[in-house]
């Protein structure tokens, strides 16, 4: 039975595998510290997992030495399934970060007690024991105790002890964490040596991304349990997928822009989409550049024209590194750009670029003009919707939630505001049983104090494709925050570049949409956005424009209706254009939406500083109040 | 001003050593203590062996060698071995336990059992013969049995061990909850079982803080007076021990006899502390 | 800092030379080549406190000779000597006791009544139990530098009394009837006549002991003036020469009687005979002359002519003469002195 399993699993993983792992869990507490981690390490490799303390790297480790015990999942090494099999079978070599070498027995005693254990004869023990001392640069040493060592020693010692009785796998733990810079180079080449020379896999835990870089032949990213990605140093280095691996391998400079007529698009710069063919770019989707600070290019006159350039910037920071130079250069905001890399400091407006340059280059004291040698997409972040929905009723807005996040392919996260430090429980009790009863699958944000705030702040620190507020009536026993009224709303969509949809009425689903081009200067967003959702939504968009009841319709607003109507042909939308006389936009809006059975309004918010002809925001308060059904408002910064 | 300070700095050199900030005489603190120390600890100690040897060596030793003086001795120290022994063994077990599981009610276990040093003796003494004695919760079941602990060497013993019972724990703990558990994973991942771990690798990491508890409860058992007098009957020749023989030799009025006996306890606790200095001291 | 310096392998070696000797030491009774080979039959007996030295020093020493010559077998006396109240109670609490010599009756009947033993069944011994008498006296500074010459004088202001504790020590009850009296007897028309002496002395009392016996080392430690004790143990001294105190024997005073309990429950069958011969023993003629000779006054009052030391005592007076132990506990001890003469006391 033994025989025929693992024929199967070698036919499984081909035989080549030295260590598999198949989707490892453990849990602490309701928490995954290892979530669904599947890893395969070939025989003779060095596998570097690197992550920040806390990411649930070294529990990965004490999960392959057996020291604890996966919730889920399978531990593979050579083909057998160890996974039940205690730390003492193992045969494993494992090598803690405080060395752990035991005090009261002597270097030789150390690296013997493997084999004394084993039972192995005293004079093979100490043939075994030379031949380590010589590998771990001991020689001589055998006679002491560790505290006559120093910390480098110690792990030399660690080392040998854990080669002692040769282990198919050798597993260290953050083996250089404790030791000083000098000392840490020096094992550092000596466990490759080491590594080299015996064959042995192993797999290193380190933080330290220089140190992977170094000695890995492959390094896995893990954060929050998860593994992000695999692959070689330098591919990792230049080709990561994720905007962590990029930060967390090394300066990387990371901006969000928007895919806008196939080009990925940061401000005024516009740059190629990469010719992937599995990633489906759509006009309005963001997009994240990674810059490493060795493709940056400065100048101190302008570029040429066909180079990419950011923009002109000053230098901000500096700090001397030998023989180079880290820059730290700030640029002027660019529309529409966000950034995630280098981390802006509270406050800060400009745009920052980091990046490296020769020792014995000059610096300029005046603007700098900052352009593009290379650069790389990361793998679009998947779409997030923000739920806030006080009044938590279940019957519309997290089922219109759900449809949503299918259609748009969003995950979903739910703000719940409490009043008190003691209302954080209920609150959450509460949404949890919201979620449910939707099956709404969701994480769940929970915050003490103002909505509006909390709103605001969360939507400037993560970023959101849409902000859903539910402005139902309140069935619950739990507030779970206050109640949006129009006043809040607006001062939510004053500083949004977020899309916010209000969810009222009783539809579940948007298959009517009507795109109001209300104001005399109809927003090419309002269109853009309530375009590329209906498309999503497969829905039928009528694009409304009310006129003047004595001027009827300008020249201009015909050229911009028939724009609007091409824009949505070009998306493939169906689409009618509806002209309905009114003397205040708002009323016509609402009697077509009355009559017209719509799902969705859409609307701009131009905001009250636009001198708009019948009062600009006051249409979409008016619109936002007296609405049937659910309306989208369209901030003007949004692609 | 100037004038006046010229050679308040000279003197003030002259006295302090080079660069260092002046320091004041040592010598009045340090004469405060000794004179409050004299009287207190001091001279009553040495009083003690004033009179153990006021009569001559030869009286002293034939205090020493009365048949009660010796059998007071030899049980004393008996039962300190027995304690240290059983202590050491219960108490390596409590602190590992301790130590080295997370389990509900563990907190107030920690406290349970530190409580005898809280204790009073006295109160030791009386709740033992509460729960043995022939009227004692189980005592009066056992009694009619032909069991009874109490009055008995063993029933010394009992009390000795509960008295004793936090030393052991409280040396031997804080080792264990200093020794990162990594030394026993590690020996784990290096083949060696629980018990080999425990062995191999706990145990001899413990070693001095086992010798250095396993002294402090023979000393404190070789010492202890308020819960052996209540359980022990004292009994000369079969549960008196030898801080009992003192105390009755002295309440007797026979100060040599009682002196001679409390001149070797206090002889064998300078010994015993002197060994706990160097173990402690050397921190292995 | 290194004050001691040891070859590495001495730091072991003497600490565990040395824990071995004491270990070696401890056990070198026990060890079978020490052993002796027949284990020795054992009395286990309990007294009040003076009687440590007559008991190990005369009785015991005479008795196993007697028995080893009449049977060959060693007797070995397990024994504990403390206040007459504190064996008392630790008899009551289970110690193994098998004789029991307590410094009064009440003693003898708190055990009865705790069903130790039967009620009374020290009656059936010889003289009602009671194994020696020894009045109570005063000793004083040598030189009696406060001119005491009675227990009157003990009423003076500015003497200092030591005195054992009632609630503990059979000799304080002794010495409170013997207080109560000695007042009594001499002024016997005047009822109030034993109080006021009672309460005269209890004034100055500057020290309460547990019992007798320690109340004479506080004495002798230098605390107070008087010490109210047995006749015995000041001449028990006085006859080694160690008193630094004189005798002082009052007009009047009490002759106390030490009664000897059998706890039956305590004695295994196969004891029975060794224990019967050594209570016989205790009234046989050897055994009456040591105690005379160590200042107890016999029974056979014919017998404490061998000793030139017993003083002179105009009335003396015996606890029956106030109806026994029970009811002098209750009239005395409990009705005079406890309810009147401490309540006068605390106020």
């Amino acid at each position: 039975m033994g025989v025929s399993k693992r024929v199967e699993i070698n036919a499984l993983y081909g035989g080549l595998m030295s260590i598999v792992l198949d989707q490892l869990i453990r849990w602490y507490g309701n928490q995954a510290i290892v979530d669904q981690v599947s890893l395969e390490v070939a025989d003779g490799e060095l596998f570097v997992l690197l992550g920040a303390s806390g990411s649930g790297k070294s529990t990965v480790l004490r999960l392959i030495a057996g020291l604890i015990q996966p919730d889920a999942g399978r531990i593979v090494v050579h083909g057998r399934d160890v996974t039940a099999v205690p730390p003492q079978q193992r045969n494993m070599g494992f090598v803690f970060q405080n060395y752990s070498i035991f005090r009261h027995m002597t270097v030789a005693q150390n690296i013997e007690f493997g084999l004394k254990i084993r039972k192995v004869l005293a004079s093979e023990r100490a043939r075994r024991r030379d031949e380590l001392l010589d590998l771990v640069g001991l020689v001589g040493l055998g006679n002491r105790y560790a505290h006559q060592l120093s910390g480098g020693q110690q792990q030399r010692v660690a080392l040998a002890r854990a080669l002692a009785y040769e282990p198919k796998v050798l597993l260290l733990d953050e083996p250089f964490g404790a030791l000083d810079v000098k000392i840490r180079a020096q094992l550092r080449r000596t466990l490759k040596e080491i590594q080299r020379r015996l064959q042995i896999t192993a797999i290193l835990v380190t933080h330290d991304q220089e140190e992977a870089f170094e000695l890995a032949d492959r390094i896995g990213v893990i954060e929050r349990g998860k593994l992000l990605e695999v692959g070689a140093p330098e591919t990792l280095y230049a080709y990561p997928r994720t905007a962590f691996t990029a930060t967390f391998l090394g300066t990387a400079t990371v901006l969000v822009g928007r895919v806008d007529d196939g080009h990925a698009c940061f401000g005024s710069l516009q740059l190629p989409l990469p010719l992937d063919s599995t990633i489906d770019y759509e006009d309005g989707d963001r997009v994240q550049i990674l810059v490493r600070p060795e493709q940056v290019v400065l100048s101190i006159t302008e570029p040429k024209t066909h180079v990419p350039v950011i923009g002109r910037g000053t230098i901000v920071e500096q700090s001397f590194a030998g023989d180079r130079r880290r820059l730290r250069l700030r640029l002027p905001h660019l529309p529409g750009v966000r950034q995630i890399a280098p981390v802006a400091p509270f406050g800060e407006e400009g745009l920052l670029v980091d990046t490296v340059v020769p020792t014995d280059v000059p610096l300029a004291g005046e603007a700098i003009w900052v352009s593009l040698r290379a650069w790389h997409m990361l793998k679009p972040p998947p779409r997030r919707l923000l739920l806030y929905d006080p009044a938590a009723n279940t019957s519309v807005t997290p089922v219109l939630t759900r449809w949503l996040a299918e259609k748009l392919d969003a995950t979903v996260t739910v703000l719940g505001i409490a009043a008190t430090n003691e209302g954080i429980d209920p609150v959450g009790t509460m949404l949890q049983r919201y979620l449910d009863a939707a099956d709404l699958p969701a994480e769940l944000h929970l915050r003490v104090g103002d909505a509006e705030q909390h709103i605001i702040t969360e939507q400037t620190e993560s970023l959101y494709d849409l902000l859903v507020l539910g402005c139902g009536e309140s069935t619950s026993t739990v507030a779970t925050g206050q109640a949006p009224d129009v006043r809040m709303i607006e001062r939510i969509a004053r500083g949004a570049i977020t899309p916010i949809l209000l969810v009222k009425g009783s539809r579940t689903q948007l298959t009517r949409i009507l795109i109001c081009t209300a104001a005399g200067e109809p927003g090419k967003n309002d269109v853009r956005t309530g375009g590329r959702l209906a498309r999503r939504f497969g829905a039928m968009v009528t694009i409304l424009h009310v006129s003047h009841p004595v001027r009827g319709v300008s020249l201009l607003a015909n050229a911009h209706l028939e724009r609007a109507a091409a824009t949505l042909r070009a998306l493939d939308v169906t689409n009618t254009i509806q002209i309905y006389p009114s003397s205040t936009p708002a009323e016509g809006i609402l009697h077509v939406a009355g009559t017209g059975d719509y799902d969705l309004i859409v609307i701009g918010n131009h905001g009250p500083i636009t001198p708009a002809l019948f009062g600009g925001s006051d249409v979409t308060r008016q619109v936002i109040t007296h609405a049937p059904c659910s309306v989208l408002i369209v901030p003007d910064d949004a692609l | 001003m100037s004038s006046m300070s010229r050679p308040n700095r000279s003197a003030g050199n002259r006295r302090g050593s080079a660069g260092a900030v002046a320091q004041p005489s040592p010598w009045l603190p340090v004469g405060m203590l000794i004179v409050v120390l004299l009287p207190l600890l001091l001279m009553p100690l040495a009083a003690v062996f004033i009179f153990a040897f006021r009569g001559g060596v030869g009286a002293f030793i034939a205090a020493l060698l009365i048949p009660d003086a010796q059998f007071a001795l030899r049980f004393s120290l008996l039962i300190a071995f027995a304690t240290a022994f059983l202590n050491g063994l219960i108490g390596t077990f409590a602190a590992y336990v301790l130590s080295r599981y997370r389990f509900p009610g563990e907190r107030p276990l920690n406290i349970v059992v530190n409580l005898p040093v809280a204790i009073p003796t006295v109160v030791v003494g009386t709740s033992l013969l509460l729960l043995w004695g022939p009227i004692g919760l189980l005592g009066r079941w056992l009694d009619p049995l032909g069991l009874q602990p109490m009055f008995t060497p063993f029933g010394v013993l009992l009390a000795h061990l509960f008295v004793t019972f936090p030393y052991m724990l409280s040396t031997i703990k804080p080792l264990l909850d200093e020794l990162e558990t990594t030394y026993e994973e590690a020996a784990y991942t290096i083949g060696a079982s629980r018990w080999q771990t425990f062995w191999y690798v706990t145990l001899p990491a413990l070693r001095g803080g086992i010798f250095t508890g396993a002294l402090l409860t023979f000393a404190h058992s070789l010492g202890e007076f308020g819960a052996t007098v209540l359980v022990s009957g004292n009994l000369r020749l079969r549960t008196q021990t030898a801080p009992l023989y003192i105390f009755a030799q002295f309440e007797a009025g026979n100060i040599a006899a009682a002196n001679a006996v409390a001149a070797v306890l206090a002889a064998l606790s300078f010994v015993i502390f002197f060994f706990l200095l160097r173990y402690t001291g050397n921190g292995r | 800092m290194k004050y001691v310096t040891l070859a590495p392998y001495l730091r072991n070696v003497i600490p565990l030379t040395l824990l071995s000797t004491l270990a070696l030491y401890a056990l070198w009774p026990w060890l079978p080549f020490t052993r002796e080979a027949i284990a020795p039959r054992t009395i286990v007996f309990y007294g009040f406190s003076i009687l440590g030295s007559v008991m190990e020093q005369a009785i015991f020493p005479a008795f196993q000779a007697q028995w080893y010559a009449q049977t060959g077998e060693q007797v070995e006396f397990i024994s504990s000597f403390a206040g007459s109240g504190t064996i008392t109670n630790q008899i009551v609490m289970g110690v193994p006791a098998e004789l029991a010599l307590l410094s009064l009756e009440l003693d003898a009947l708190r055990l009865s009544e705790a069903g130790v033993i039967d009620a009374e069944s020290w009656h059936d011994l010889p003289e009602r139990g009671v194994v020696n008498r020894t009045p109570f006296v005063i000793l004083v500074r040598p030189g009696n530098p406060k001119a005491i010459h009675d227990f009157a004088d003990l009423t003076r202001p500015g003497i200092g009394v030591v005195h054992p504790d009632p609630l503990t020590s059979g000799g304080a009850n002794w010495a409170i009837v013997a207080e109560y009296g000695a007042g009594a007897r001499a002024d016997p028309d005047r009822p109030e006549a034993g109080y006021d002496l009672l309460l005269g002395i209890w004034r100055n009392v500057v020290a309460q002991a547990a019992s007798a016996r320690s109340a004479r080392t506080q004495f002798e430690n230098g605390f107070g003036d008087a010490l109210i004790t047995y006749e015995q143990e000041a001449l028990y001294d006085q006859a080694r020469g160690r008193l630094q105190a004189e005798i002082i024997y009052p007009q009047r005073t009490i002759l106390s009687e030490h009664t000897l309990v059998v706890i039956e429950r305590h004695t295994a069958l196969a004891q029975r005979e060794l224990i019967a011969a050594f209570v016989q023993f205790l009234w046989s003629e050897p055994a009456q002359r040591l105690f005379v000779e160590y200042g107890y006054r016999s029974v056979y009052e014919e017998l404490n002519r061998a000793n030139p030391q017993f003083g002179a005592i105009h009335d003396p007076f015996m606890i029956d003469d106030f109806g026994g132990w029970p009811q002098a506990k209750r009239d005395i001890v409990e009705g005079i002195w406890k309810d009147r003469v401490l309540q006068e006391l605390e106020q």
